[in-house]
C-alpha cells in the first residue's frame, strides 16, 4: 500500500498513514549473483562463496596489460603527487551538503578539460538536474551530483536486456560534501585555507587557534596548489603516525581531508585512468561525485540516482544499476550492513493570538517539553535485550527563539532522531515516537481549553523529514561482496578472513535497501587523520602505493561486476545480472 | 504655617507612604526575578553511546513538572534550548523561568521540577550520582541561577 506522494519540503505532520506505508515496504531483492556450483563447500557465515566465473574474471583482468599500465602509472612518484595537489584542489572548495555546486563544477571541468571525457559522458547538468534519474529533487533542492560515464559495449550487443530502455550500469562513487564549513561561503571567497602544523604541536582546539597557524599552502589564481619552499615540506608522504612524527610532517588542516573528498579524489582517478588507457567494460560504468550523504544531506545524491522517494521508503532504480561501489572509508574488508535512521525537525509554534496580546496561554516551550518527555519514558527492545536489533533514538537538539515584547516564546524547533538496522523495527520505534510529537501539543493546549488549530492554540509543523533506509545484508555471496573479496585477494591488498559484522551509515543504504549488491570501500591512505566531522579535520598524507593498489582494488572489482574487453581481445561476461533491483515500477 | 497647609502635608506623607506600600506590593505582584537553569550531562553518539541520559530529556521532564504542579500564571518558561547535533545525545540543556507570583515560593517549586524531572531521567536511564561513562559522570547535574 503507498500513500499519495507528498509533494513539499515543508508540510503539516500526518501521522498514521505514512508509517504504516513504509511498513508495508520491505527492503532486500533478488539475488543476483552467478550461482555457485553445485558442489561447492556450504558457505562459512561470514565468508562468501567465490564462483568460478569470479575467480577467473579477477585474475584475468588483474594480470590484463592495459589494467597493469594503469596500475604502473599509478605507482609512479609523479603520479602520487598529482593526486596529493588534485586532493587538495578539490577539497579547499567549501561544499556544505546540498550546496555541493562548486565542487560538482570544479570535478566536470577536470572531467571535460583534462581527462579527456566527451560533453556526451558527462551525465549530470549544472542546474543538479540528471537525465534518465528516477527522480530530481530531493527536500526540494536540486541534487548536484556530478557523474562521468565509461560507455560500455553491452547496449549495441543483440538481445541486450534493458529496464525500460535503460541499459545496466554500475557505479563507483564518493561523496563530495562536507560537514564543515555548514554554510556555503560568498562566491568571491570560496575556498577553506589548507593550513599545515608542524606534528610536534598539539592539534588544534579552536578555530582561533586554527586561523593563527601561519604555514598554509598556497593556491595560483586557477585554483592550483603552487609548488614553492611550504609545498616541498607539506607533500612528502610517510606511512604511519610514528614516521610521520619522526619524519616532521605537516598536518594538514581542511574540512573534508578525510570526509570524503580523499576517497573521492581516488574514486575520480579510477574515471581518469579508465579512460586515458581505454579499459573497455561491457556495461556502463558511472564515476560520480555524489551530494548530500552528511547530516541534512539525506543522501540526497543517492536518492536521485537510485529514483528513492523518501515519501514512499521505496526506489525505481530507472538508470538501472546492477551492482554499486561505495568509497567512504571503510576498513578493509568493506561494509555490507547498513544502520537506518529516521529524523524528524518539528516546529511549535505560538498561538497567534497569544504571540499579539500577550498574557498566560499554551506555549510553544511547554508543548515541546511535553512531547519530549513523553518521548524520553521510551524503553527500546534492545533497552530490555541486547539480542534484539539496536533500536536507538534521542532528541539530538531543542531551540526555542527568545521571547517577543510580549513575553510569549513564538517557537521551538527540535531535531529528534532514531536509528535501528533493520526496517521493521525502524518503522515500529518511529510509530511509537511520531505520534508524540502532536500529543505534547495537545496536552498543552487541553490546559488551557484552547481548541486544536484555533488562534488560541499550539499549533506544529513537520519542517523537515530525515530517510536513511537500513539493510543487514542477508546475501553474503552478492556480486558487490564477491568482486571487492576476490579483487582483494588478487590484488593483495585489504584481505579480510570474514566479512565486517559492523554497520555503518553511509551512501550504500540507499541501494542495499532497495536490494541492489553494494559494499562500501576505502581507498585513500593517511599516516595519521583525526577530526572528522569537526573543524579541525586534519591528515598527514600516507603511503602511495598502498593507495594506488587499493584504487587497483576497486577498478578491479568494479570491472568484475561489470564485465571486461581483454586486451587481448576476449570479453570477460559481467558477474552481475543486467536487469537491477528496485522496490517499485513507480516513476517520478 | 496655616491648618490647611499641615493637613496637607500630613495627607501627603500618608499618600506617600501608601503609594511606597503599593508599588512595593507591585512590584511584589509583577516579580521579574528570572531564574536561570542549566543541565549538564555525558553526551556522547546518538547510536553508539545510547543507553546515557540526555541533558535534554530531563529539562523537558523539569518543565513537564512544572507544567504539572505550578500554577501557569506563577510563571513563565523561555529560553528552553540545548543539544550539539541531531545524532548526538544532549549534553547540555537550559531554560529561564520568569516568577510573577512568590519569589521564594516559585524558586522552590522550579527546584523541585527540576530535581523530579533529573532523578526521572538518571533513574530511567540506571544511572547514580558516581557513576562515570566515557571518565565522565554519568548522571545529569543542574545548576539554578541566581
Amino acid at each position: 500500500m503507498e500513500t499519495a506522494m507528498m509533494k513539499t519540503w515543508v508540510r503539516i505532520l500526518t501521522v498514521a498513514a505514512a508509517t504504516m506505508a513504509l511498513a508495508a515496504c520491505g527492503g532486500g531483492g533478488p539475488a543476483d549473483t552467478p550461482p555457485a556450483s553445485a558442489d561447492a563447500p556450504p558457505a562459512a557465515k561470514n565468508v562468501p562463496v567465490i564462483s568460478p566465473e569470479v575467480s577467473a574474471a579477477a585474475e584475468a583482468i588483474h594480470n590484463d596489460a592495459r589494467i597493469r599500465k594503469v596500475v604502473d602509472e599509478w605507482q609512479t612518484a609523479a603520479d602520487a603527487q598529482y593526486r596529493y595537489d588534485t586532493h587538495l584542489e578539490l577539497a579547499r572548495i567549501a561544499g556544505p551538503s546540498r550546496y555541493e555546486s562548486r565542487r560538482a563544477a570544479a570535478i566536470q571541468a577536470r572531467m571535460l578539460g583534462e581527462w579527456g571525457f566527451d560533453a556526451a559522458d558527462i551525465m549530470t547538468r549544472a542546474d543538479g538536474t540528471l537525465p534518465g534519474a528516477g527522480l530530481q529533487k530531493v527536500d526540494g533542492l536540486p541534487v548536484y551530483n556530478v557523474c562521468a560515464r565509461i560507455k560500455g559495449s553491452y547496449a549495441d550487443t543483440p538481445d541486450a536486456k534493458s529496464y525500460k530502455g535503460q541499459y545496466p550500469k554500475v557505479l563507483v562513487e564518493g561523496h563530495i560534501d562536507s560537514v564543515n564549513p555548514s554554510m556555503l561561503p560568498p562566491a568571491d571567497q570560496p575556498f577553506e585555507p589548507v593550513k599545515l602544523q608542524s606534528m610536534a604541536d598539539a592539534v588544534v582546539s579552536s578555530p582561533e587557534e586554527l586561523a593563527a597557524l601561519l604555514e598554509e599552502l598556497h593556491f595560483d589564481a586557477k585554483g592550483r596548489v603552487i609548488h614553492d619552499a611550504v609545498y616541498e615540506r607539506a607533500h612528502r608522504r610517510f606511512d604511519d603516525a610514528d614516521a610521520a612524527q619522526k619524519g616532521n610532517a605537516l598536518r594538514h588542516y581542511v574540512p573534508g581531508y578525510n570526509d570524503d573528498m580523499g576517497n573521492t579524489m581516488t574514486v575520480l582517478q579510477i574515471a581518469r585512468m579508465m579512460k586515458k588507457y581505454d579499459i573497455q567494460p561491457v556495461y556502463d560504468v558511472w564515476i560520480c561525485g555524489t551530494a548530500g550523504e552528511e547530516g541534512k544531506g539525506n543522501l540526497a545524491g543517492m536518492k536521485q540516482l537510485y529514483g528513492y522517494n523518501q515519501d514512499t521508503g521505496k526506489g525505481n532504480n530507472a538508470l538501472n544499476f546492477v551492482a554499486d561501489f561505495g568509497v567512504d572509508g571503510s576498513p578493509k574488508g568493506g561494509t555490507i550492513n547498513f544502520v537506518g535512521s529516521y529524523r524528524f525537525q518539528i516546529k511549535y509554534q505560538a498561538p497567534a493570538e497569544l504571540l499579539r496580546t500577550g498574557g498566560v496561554g499554551p506555549s510553544p516551550v511547554d508543548a515541546a517539553a511535553m512531547a519530549v518527555a513523553k518521548i524520553a519514558e521510551i524503553k527500546t527492545p534492545w533497552d530490555d535485550d541486547k539480542d534484539q536489533p539496536k533500536t536507538t533514538y534521542t532528541v539530538g537538539t531543542m531551540a526555542c527563539e527568545p521571547a517577543n515584547a510580549k513575553g510569549v516564546t513564538p517557537s521551538c524547533t527540535m531535531l529528534v532522531d532514531m536509528r535501528s538496522p533493520l526496517l521493521e523495527s525502524l518503522n515500529a520505534i518511529r510509530a511509537r515516537i511520531e505520534p508524540l510529537f502532536k500529543a505534547g501539543m495537545e496536552q498543552e493546549n487541553a490546559r488551557f481549553q484552547a481548541a486544536a488549530d484555533s488562534p488560541q492554540a499550539v499549533t506544529l509543523k513537520l519542517e523537515w523529514f530525515g530517510d536513511r533506509p537500513p539493510h543487514t545484508n542477508t546475501n553474503p555471496s552478492d556480486v558487490a561482496i564477491q568482486a571487492a573479496w576476490q579483487a582483494a585477494q588478487v590484488t593483495g591488498v585489504d584481505k579480510q578472513d570474514e566479512l565486517s559484522s559492523g554497520s555503518g551509515s553511509l551512501n550504500n543504504n540507499v541501494p542495499a535497501a532497495m536490494g541492489v549488491p553494494t559494499i562500501d570501500l576505502g581507498m585513500f591512505t593517511t599516516a595519521a587523520s583525526g577530526g572528522v566531522h569537526t573543524f579541525y579535520e586534519w591528515g598527514v598524507p600516507g603511503n602511495a602505493e598502498l593507495e594506488s593498489k587499493r584504487m587497483s582494488r576497486v577498478m578491479v572489482a568494479t570491472l568484475i561486476a561489470a564485465g571486461f574487453h581483454t586486451s587481448d581481445g576476449k570479453v570477460i561476461a559481467p558477474a552481475a545480472e543486467p536487469i537491477g533491483a528496485r522496490t517499485t515500477e513507480d516513476q517520478y | 504655617m496655616a491648618r490647611n497647609e499641615t493637613m496637607g502635608k500630613k495627607w501627603v506623607g500618608a499618600g506617600l507612604a501608601l503609594a511606597g506600600m503599593l508599588a512595593a506590593s507591585l512590584a511584589f505582584a509583577q516579580n521579574t526575578e528570572v531564574l536561570s537553569v542549566a543541565f549538564q550531562g555525558p553526551g556522547g553518539h546518538s547510536n553508539g553511546n545510547y543507553g546515557r541520559a540526555s541533558s535534554v530529556h530531563a529539562a523537558a521532564r523539569a518543565i513537564a513538572n512544572m507544567a504539572a504542579t505550578m500554577d501557569p500564571a506563577s510563571y513563565v518558561v523561555s529560553d528552553f534550548g540545548g543539544g550539539n547535533s541531531v545524532n548526538s545525545i544532549a549534553s547540555d540543556a537550559h531554560f529561564k523561568v520568569r516568577l510573577k507570583g512568590n519569589a521564594a515560593a516559585g524558586r522552590e517549586a522550579v527546584e523541585a521540577a527540576v530535581r523530579s524531572g533529573i532523578e526521572a531521567e538518571n533513574d530511567f536511564r540506571g544511572v547514580k550520582a558516581g557513576d562515570l561513562t566515557g571518565n565522565v559522570p554519568a548522571t545529569i547535574r543542574y545548576t539554578i541561577k541566581p
